[in-house]
């Protein structure tokens, strides 16, 4: 049972401000002096440079800066250290930045743009991921082999490599009764925040403030560290609300660009995106995939053998994305026990925007892949896919194709529990189908670090360095916190998303503020405890150990009469021995892989922590027009024990929405020489309230022993990974194969079904 | 940029003759302008509280609906519904609430975009647009008006001040269907209006089609009233979605590609004319008959 | 060129001096302050910039401040009542229909317009109510909770 239930309504901590107005986000913060923040964009995909010239910029009235990477160090970063700040010499999307200016408002910004000499010559765009790795192909970065890129394995335009293997694949496909081989196709998408960015930075002497809406604020601050050559203590970043990220503000964007401008124009500097600027320019969406997948398997439907290629695109730089490789190879293998696998995945160099961490990456497009292909195995032997499933798919005690033995998990159960929650199908209307996927994702244990403090009138302030994006996961320590200490979780406040006040953590990304910022709340909570029951011992004239926190108050095990306030214990600690905690845990140690090879090992052939998921849609598709709608989808996640049921069933529902969109009508759509086409919400389409289906959750709680806080698994991505997997099966059903890319859009469903 | 307000339609003209341009609603001026399509225009006269401009009245001649008539009100309006039901179809898919509350019909028929919900039962419905200036006024027909993607026959000088749609006959209905890739928000990728009459069998006795974002403008299809006339509404939705796929001269762009709009253009004929005939023969279909029907569009 | 514009918002008369071609938006987040009306997008897409203007929902992106003038513009920070938060306010944060919440002082001033016009909406009634706000992190399950809840609340 989940630790606060739905029927509790509990209530974030950051609601009412967020009902009211009253809550600031950064584009309402202005500052005393404050200048506007323009950028200049390559505006092709990719040129040689012939001259660039901000002298008529400079002149101009109102303008108090412009830069270039003539005005900052020298530094190359990313995963791959492919990129500079500002464009040098080549530029290789048409969102790169070449120069930036600071002005007294808008208009004068946009003035000084325009005014920035920028002369090209426009050099061939690479934008197709199988001309790319052909011999001879054009390369996007001449000087790969230059780039620090610690162990990713590349070459030339194969910017991370990863190949997994395990058996003899070929002997497997060649003793099964069936091999199937399919090709899917994903088009790039976006994780389309309804906020989009903004960065303010003032300094103040030699020590800079950054406001950012990042959901990385620690590693925001490296970066402009490590770019602008400064030490991490005068650099300090303050995230007020976030306005979703979804991974789209994850990693390290412009903050290093604004504090630079703000240095040089001596002036507190404001950057907003418009709508446009958040589709074109950021390196994080998610990424174009091409996935081929081979499968054999006996007559009674047991996988033998499976084969997976994946290409990827990373488009222009490697922002984070030298995991992908890796990560899409998982998916392509997917939840099931085969004895024999080998897939190879690449990420290629492209002149399209570069691909990141959008929410669960690359998984709901690798997972669309292996499900549709799955309900294609199942087909050739006339078995119901979830029988097929069931059969195939891992599970307590069973060895997966990657050679993991789980611990209890709930797959299993998940699979059950999705299609039962869609209720009687047997007698759906002819235009009318199910579908059901299953997915899987990991859990990533790091460092993170949290205080506790409770003050002399016995209210309490949570300082941690986790990030709210949104989820209600920094919303819900205070739940955690009031458990350790028998105290009501209004009685925190919390101070969050502040470099400097609080202790590291890798931020709103990996689903990972339970799993590790909790355990080191919990820590510091803890400590807080062992303090107050000192404390009641001495007051109570008892033993610590036989003090018991409860209701506000410490008191004797098994005698409730004699007992303390907290708020009373409190205020003695305040004279002395002040209560503080501070808390960081140990994350739990990945597993190391065993009976697998693999080269360009991103340590993701196991998971630990693993989440599994199954989602089972029923739509309705409009045969005339291929339009479909999806009308009910059922979902099953075992992400361990759930911590806060109303937060928790928010992820999942978000997510199914967001897949749905992925699986319908979210997809980038790119010119020949690679613009994108639609990047505004008229024509990327995300889904409205008016197409929101009913949505069913069930939490398989597997308890799960050394993840998060009581037994819990994250949850934010793993919802994001099998709808539009289910949807894909639910529509094949109907047209008897599937669509083959993603978005299956309705011309997309119309013409596979006419073919 | 200069502003002012007026509150008679000869304060408008007047001002327009000076080269004003007119807002209504501002939706369309104010958005292409802040996405760079055009900037506003350096002289604006408003005109969303001349009082001349907003209302709906029936009378012998039929329907005058102000051009300073929101979508909403269209809606809103029971002999909108009831006999005129393929514009309150198209109205009530436009945007959302709040675009429908800003956006008048005289601004969506002056746009002239062919991809304009209005425009396909505006001109099944015989509408004509009233245009006024400093020099007087005239009736153009809707198909006289529309010349290409965002042109219109009409002055600089004229301002469109009202829609008259005549009188409909006995055993008459209209539709208007359009191609939705989500249930709300969507601009229309094709779409189609058919107003027919119907004799006391329920065939068709004449009726028109009209066809959305197939074209340079809101396009007609000819010898729609002789192709589905004396048929019964099945064989006339069959015949109209025939002669609309080929009436059609689609593009290919993002939304959609040539094939599937001449295809499903097709579809929304047939599905308009399946609806009008049978609100004509008195059945009620709520409106719109996209929603009132199901999936993306009336099946 | 600018000039004066007197502007009613939240019962509040204001003058300001501003171009004639800004809109709506940018003047309640610049000049008058009240930063609580979002901005998301500029083509009326997303309706994080949904106001009220005479009891009606707009965008007030792409609504010039001009013709707001004379008008009862109501913004998120006029939902708030002297007893408190309003039941839609009240509403959405039980029902959790609050994540990010960049979205939700449109989505309010939506629900706030459907539940004035329509006191007992049905659940299709709320979706194309609702139909101009984009949320990208709840699903939209319990916003429509949240709604159904505030107008049994009304």
């Amino acid at each position: 049972m989940p630790l606060v239930t739905e029927a509790e309504r509990f209530i974030r901590s950051d609601g009412p401000d967020k009902v009211t107005g009253s809550g600031r986000y950064v584009a309402d913060l202005s500052l005393t002096g404050m200048l506007t923040a323009k950028f200049l964009y390559a505006g092709v995909p990719h040129a040689r440079i012939t001259k660039l010239d901000v002298e008529p910029a400079r002149q101009m009235s109102g303008v108090f800066a412009v830069i270039t990477q003539d005005d900052v160090p020298e530094r190359r970063f990313g995963s791959v250290a492919d990129r500079t700040l500002f464009a040098q010499d080549v530029v290789r999307f048409e969102g790169e930045v070449i120069a930036a200016v600071a002005a007294i408002d808008d208009d004068s910004a946009q003035r000084a743009i325009d005014a920035i000499v920028f002369e090209y010559e426009e050099l061939p765009p690479l934008t197709d991921l199988e001309e790319a790795i052909k011999d001879g192909a054009l390369l996007v970065h001449e000087n790969w082999e230059s780039y620090a890129a610690g162990s990713v394995v590349r070459d030339g335009n194969v910017a991370s490599f990863t190949s997994i293997e395990r058996g003899d694949v070929d002997e497997g496909l060649a003793d099964s009764d069936h091999v199937i081989t399919s090709r899917y196709v994903a088009d790039a998408s976006h994780a389309a925040p309804i906020e989009p960015r903004g960065v303010v930075a003032q300094w103040e002497g030699d020590r800079v403030t950054i406001w950012s809406s990042t959901q990385v604020p620690f590693q925001a601050r490296d970066g402009v560290c490590e770019t602008l050559d400064l030490p991490s203590n005068r650099v300090r970043v303050v995230v007020p609300h976030l306005g979703g990220g979804f991974g789209g503000k994850c990693g390290f964007h412009y903050e290093a660009h604004v504090a630079a401008l703000a240095r040089a124009a001596r002036r507190p500097v404001r950057l907003v995106f418009s709508r446009e600027e958040e589709f074109l320019a950021p390196d994080r969406r998610r990424e174009g995939m091409i996935v081929e997948i081979t499968t054999g398997m006996t007559n009674d439907g047991d996988i033998k053998a499976r084969k997976a290629k994946v290409l990827l695109d990373n488009g222009a730089y490697s922002a984070d994305s030298s995991f992908f490789p890796h990560m899409a190879a998982m998916h392509a293998i997917g939840p099931y026990v085969i004895e024999n696998v080998s897939a190879e995945a690449s990420s290629i160099y492209t002149n399209h925007q570069p691909s990141g961490s959008v929410r669960a990456p690359t998984a709901p497009q690798g997972c669309w892949a292996v499900e549709s292909h799955t309900d294609e195995l199942a087909a050739a032997i006339g078995m119901d896919p979830v029988e097929f499933r069931k059969r195939n798919c891992v599970d307590t005690g069973r060895m997966s194709a990657t050679g993991q033995v789980f611990d209890e998990i709930g797959l299993q159960q998940c699979l059950s529990d999705a299609v039962d929650g869609l209720g009687d199908i047997s007698n759906l209307p002819e235009d009318e189908s199910i579908g059901v996927g299953v997915g899987w994702w990991g859990s990533f244990p790091g460092a993170s670090g949290a205080y506790v403090k409770i003050d002399s009138d016995g209210r309490g302030v949570i300082i941690t360095g986790a990030q709210e994006c949104g989820t209600g996961s920094v919303m819900t320590l205070p739940i955690l916190v009031a458990k350790e200490l028998g105290m009501d979780p209004d009685d925190f406040e919390l101070v969050y998303q502040d470099t400097s006040a609080a202790p590291y953590d890798s931020g709103a990304t990996g689903s990972q503020t339970i799993l590790n910022n909790g355990r080191a709340t919990v820590e510091a909570a803890q400590q807080v405890a062992a303090q107050l029951k000192d404390l009641a011992a001495k007051e109570l004239e008892a033993a610590p150990e036989d003090i018991v926190l409860v209701d506000g108050r410490a008191h004797v095990a098994g005698s409730p009469e004699a007992a303390v306030d907290i708020s009373r214990l409190a205020r003695i600690a305040s004279r002395g021995e002040m209560l503080l905690g501070r808390g960081s845990g140990t994350p739990a140690e990945y597993p190391s892989a065993v009976g697998v090879s693999c080269v360009g090992d991103q340590d993701l052939s196991w998971w630990v922590g693993p989440q599994f998921s199954c989602h089972a849609a029923r739509i309705r598709l409009d045969r005339d027009t291929g339009v479909v709608r999806v009308l009910e989808v059922s979902t099953a996640h075992d992400s361990g024990v759930i911590i806060n049921e109303v937060g928790a069933a928010g992820q999942v529902e978000g997510g199914v929405l967001m897949g749905i969109g992925q699986a319908l009508t979210e997809g980038t759509v790119y010119s020949e020489d690679g613009g994108q086409l639609n990047p505004a919400f008229l024509d990327y389409k995300l889904q409205t309230i008016a197409d929101a289906p009913r949505i069913k959750t069930s939490f398989v709680e597997v308890h799960t022993p050394g993840m998060g806080p009581h037994g819990s698994k994250p949850i934010a991505e793993a919802p994001n990974v099998a709808t539009a997997a289910a949807i894909s099966n639910a529509i094949a059903k109907l047209i008897g194969r599937p669509v083959r890319q993603l978005p299956m859009t309705a011309e997309r469903v119309w013409a596979e079904a006419r073919s | 940029m200069t502003f002012t307000r007026a509150t008679t339609i000869e304060e408008a003209v007047t001002a327009m003759a000076a080269g004003a341009r007119p807002i209504a609603g501002g939706s369309d001026l104010v958005v292409g302008a802040r996405q760079g399509k055009a900037p506003l225009p350096d002289v604006l006269v408003a005109i969303d509280r001349i009082d001349d401009l907003r209302g709906i009245e029936t009378s012998g001649q039929g329907l005058r609906v102000g051009a300073g008539v929101t979508h909403a009100e269209l809606i809103g309006n029971e002999t909108v519904v009831s006999s005129y039901t393929a514009v309150a179809d198209a109205a009530a898919l436009v945007g959302s609430p709040a675009t429908r509350n800003v956006g008048t019909i005289g601004g969506n028929v002056m746009n002239a975009s062919p991809a304009m919900d209005t425009g396909a039962p505006l001109l099944v419905l015989d509408g004509h647009a009233v245009l006024k200036s400093v020099d007087g006024s005239r009736s153009v027909n809707m198909a006289d008006l529309w010349t290409g993607p965002g042109r219109t026959s009409a002055d600089p000088g004229e301002l469109c001040v009202a829609i008259e749609l005549p009188p409909q006959p006995e055993r008459s209905g209209s539709a208007y269907v359009r191609l939705e890739y989500r249930r709300a928000m969507e601009i229309a990728v094709v779409g189609a209006a058919a107003a027919v009459t119907v004799s006391e069998d329920g065939t068709i006795e004449t009726g028109r089609v009209a066809l959305t974002a197939v074209g340079p403008a809101i396009i007609e299809v000819a010898d729609a009233s002789v192709l589905m006339s004396g048929r019964d509404a099945k064989e006339a939705g069959a015949a109209a979605e025939t002669a609309a796929s080929k009436s059609a001269t689609p593009i290919s762009d993002l939304r959609a590609g040539d094939d599937y709009r001449r295809h499903t253009v097709g579809v929304m004929a047939r599905r308009a004319v399946k609806a009008a005939a049978a609100r004509a023969r008195g059945e009620t279909i709520a409106v719109p008959v996209n929603r009132s029907a199901g999936v993306g569009a009336a099946s | 060129m600018s000039e004066s514009l007197s502007l009613t918002v939240n019962g509040v008369a204001y003058s300001v001096n501003v171009d004639m071609g800004r809109n709506l938006l940018s003047v309640l987040r610049g000049e008058l302050g009240l930063t609580g009306t979002k901005e998301g997008c500029d083509d009326c897409e997303c309706g994080a910039c949904m106001v009220l203007i005479d009891g009606k929902p707009v965008n007030s992106c792409s609504f010039l401040a001009v013709q707001a003038a004379d008008r009862s513009v109501t913004t998120i920070e006029g939902v708030v009542t002297p007893e408190g938060l309003d039941q839609v306010q009240q509403a959405f944060l039980e029902k959790g229909g609050v994540q990010c919440g960049f979205c939700t002082p449109g989505m309010i001033m939506s629900a706030r317009a459907l539940l004035d016009q329509c006191p007992d909406p049905s659940e299709e009634e709320i979706k194309i109510g609702l139909s101009g706000n984009l949320c990208r992190c709840t699903g939209y399950s319990r916003i429509l909770a949240a709604v159904a809840l505030a107008a049994a609340a009304d």
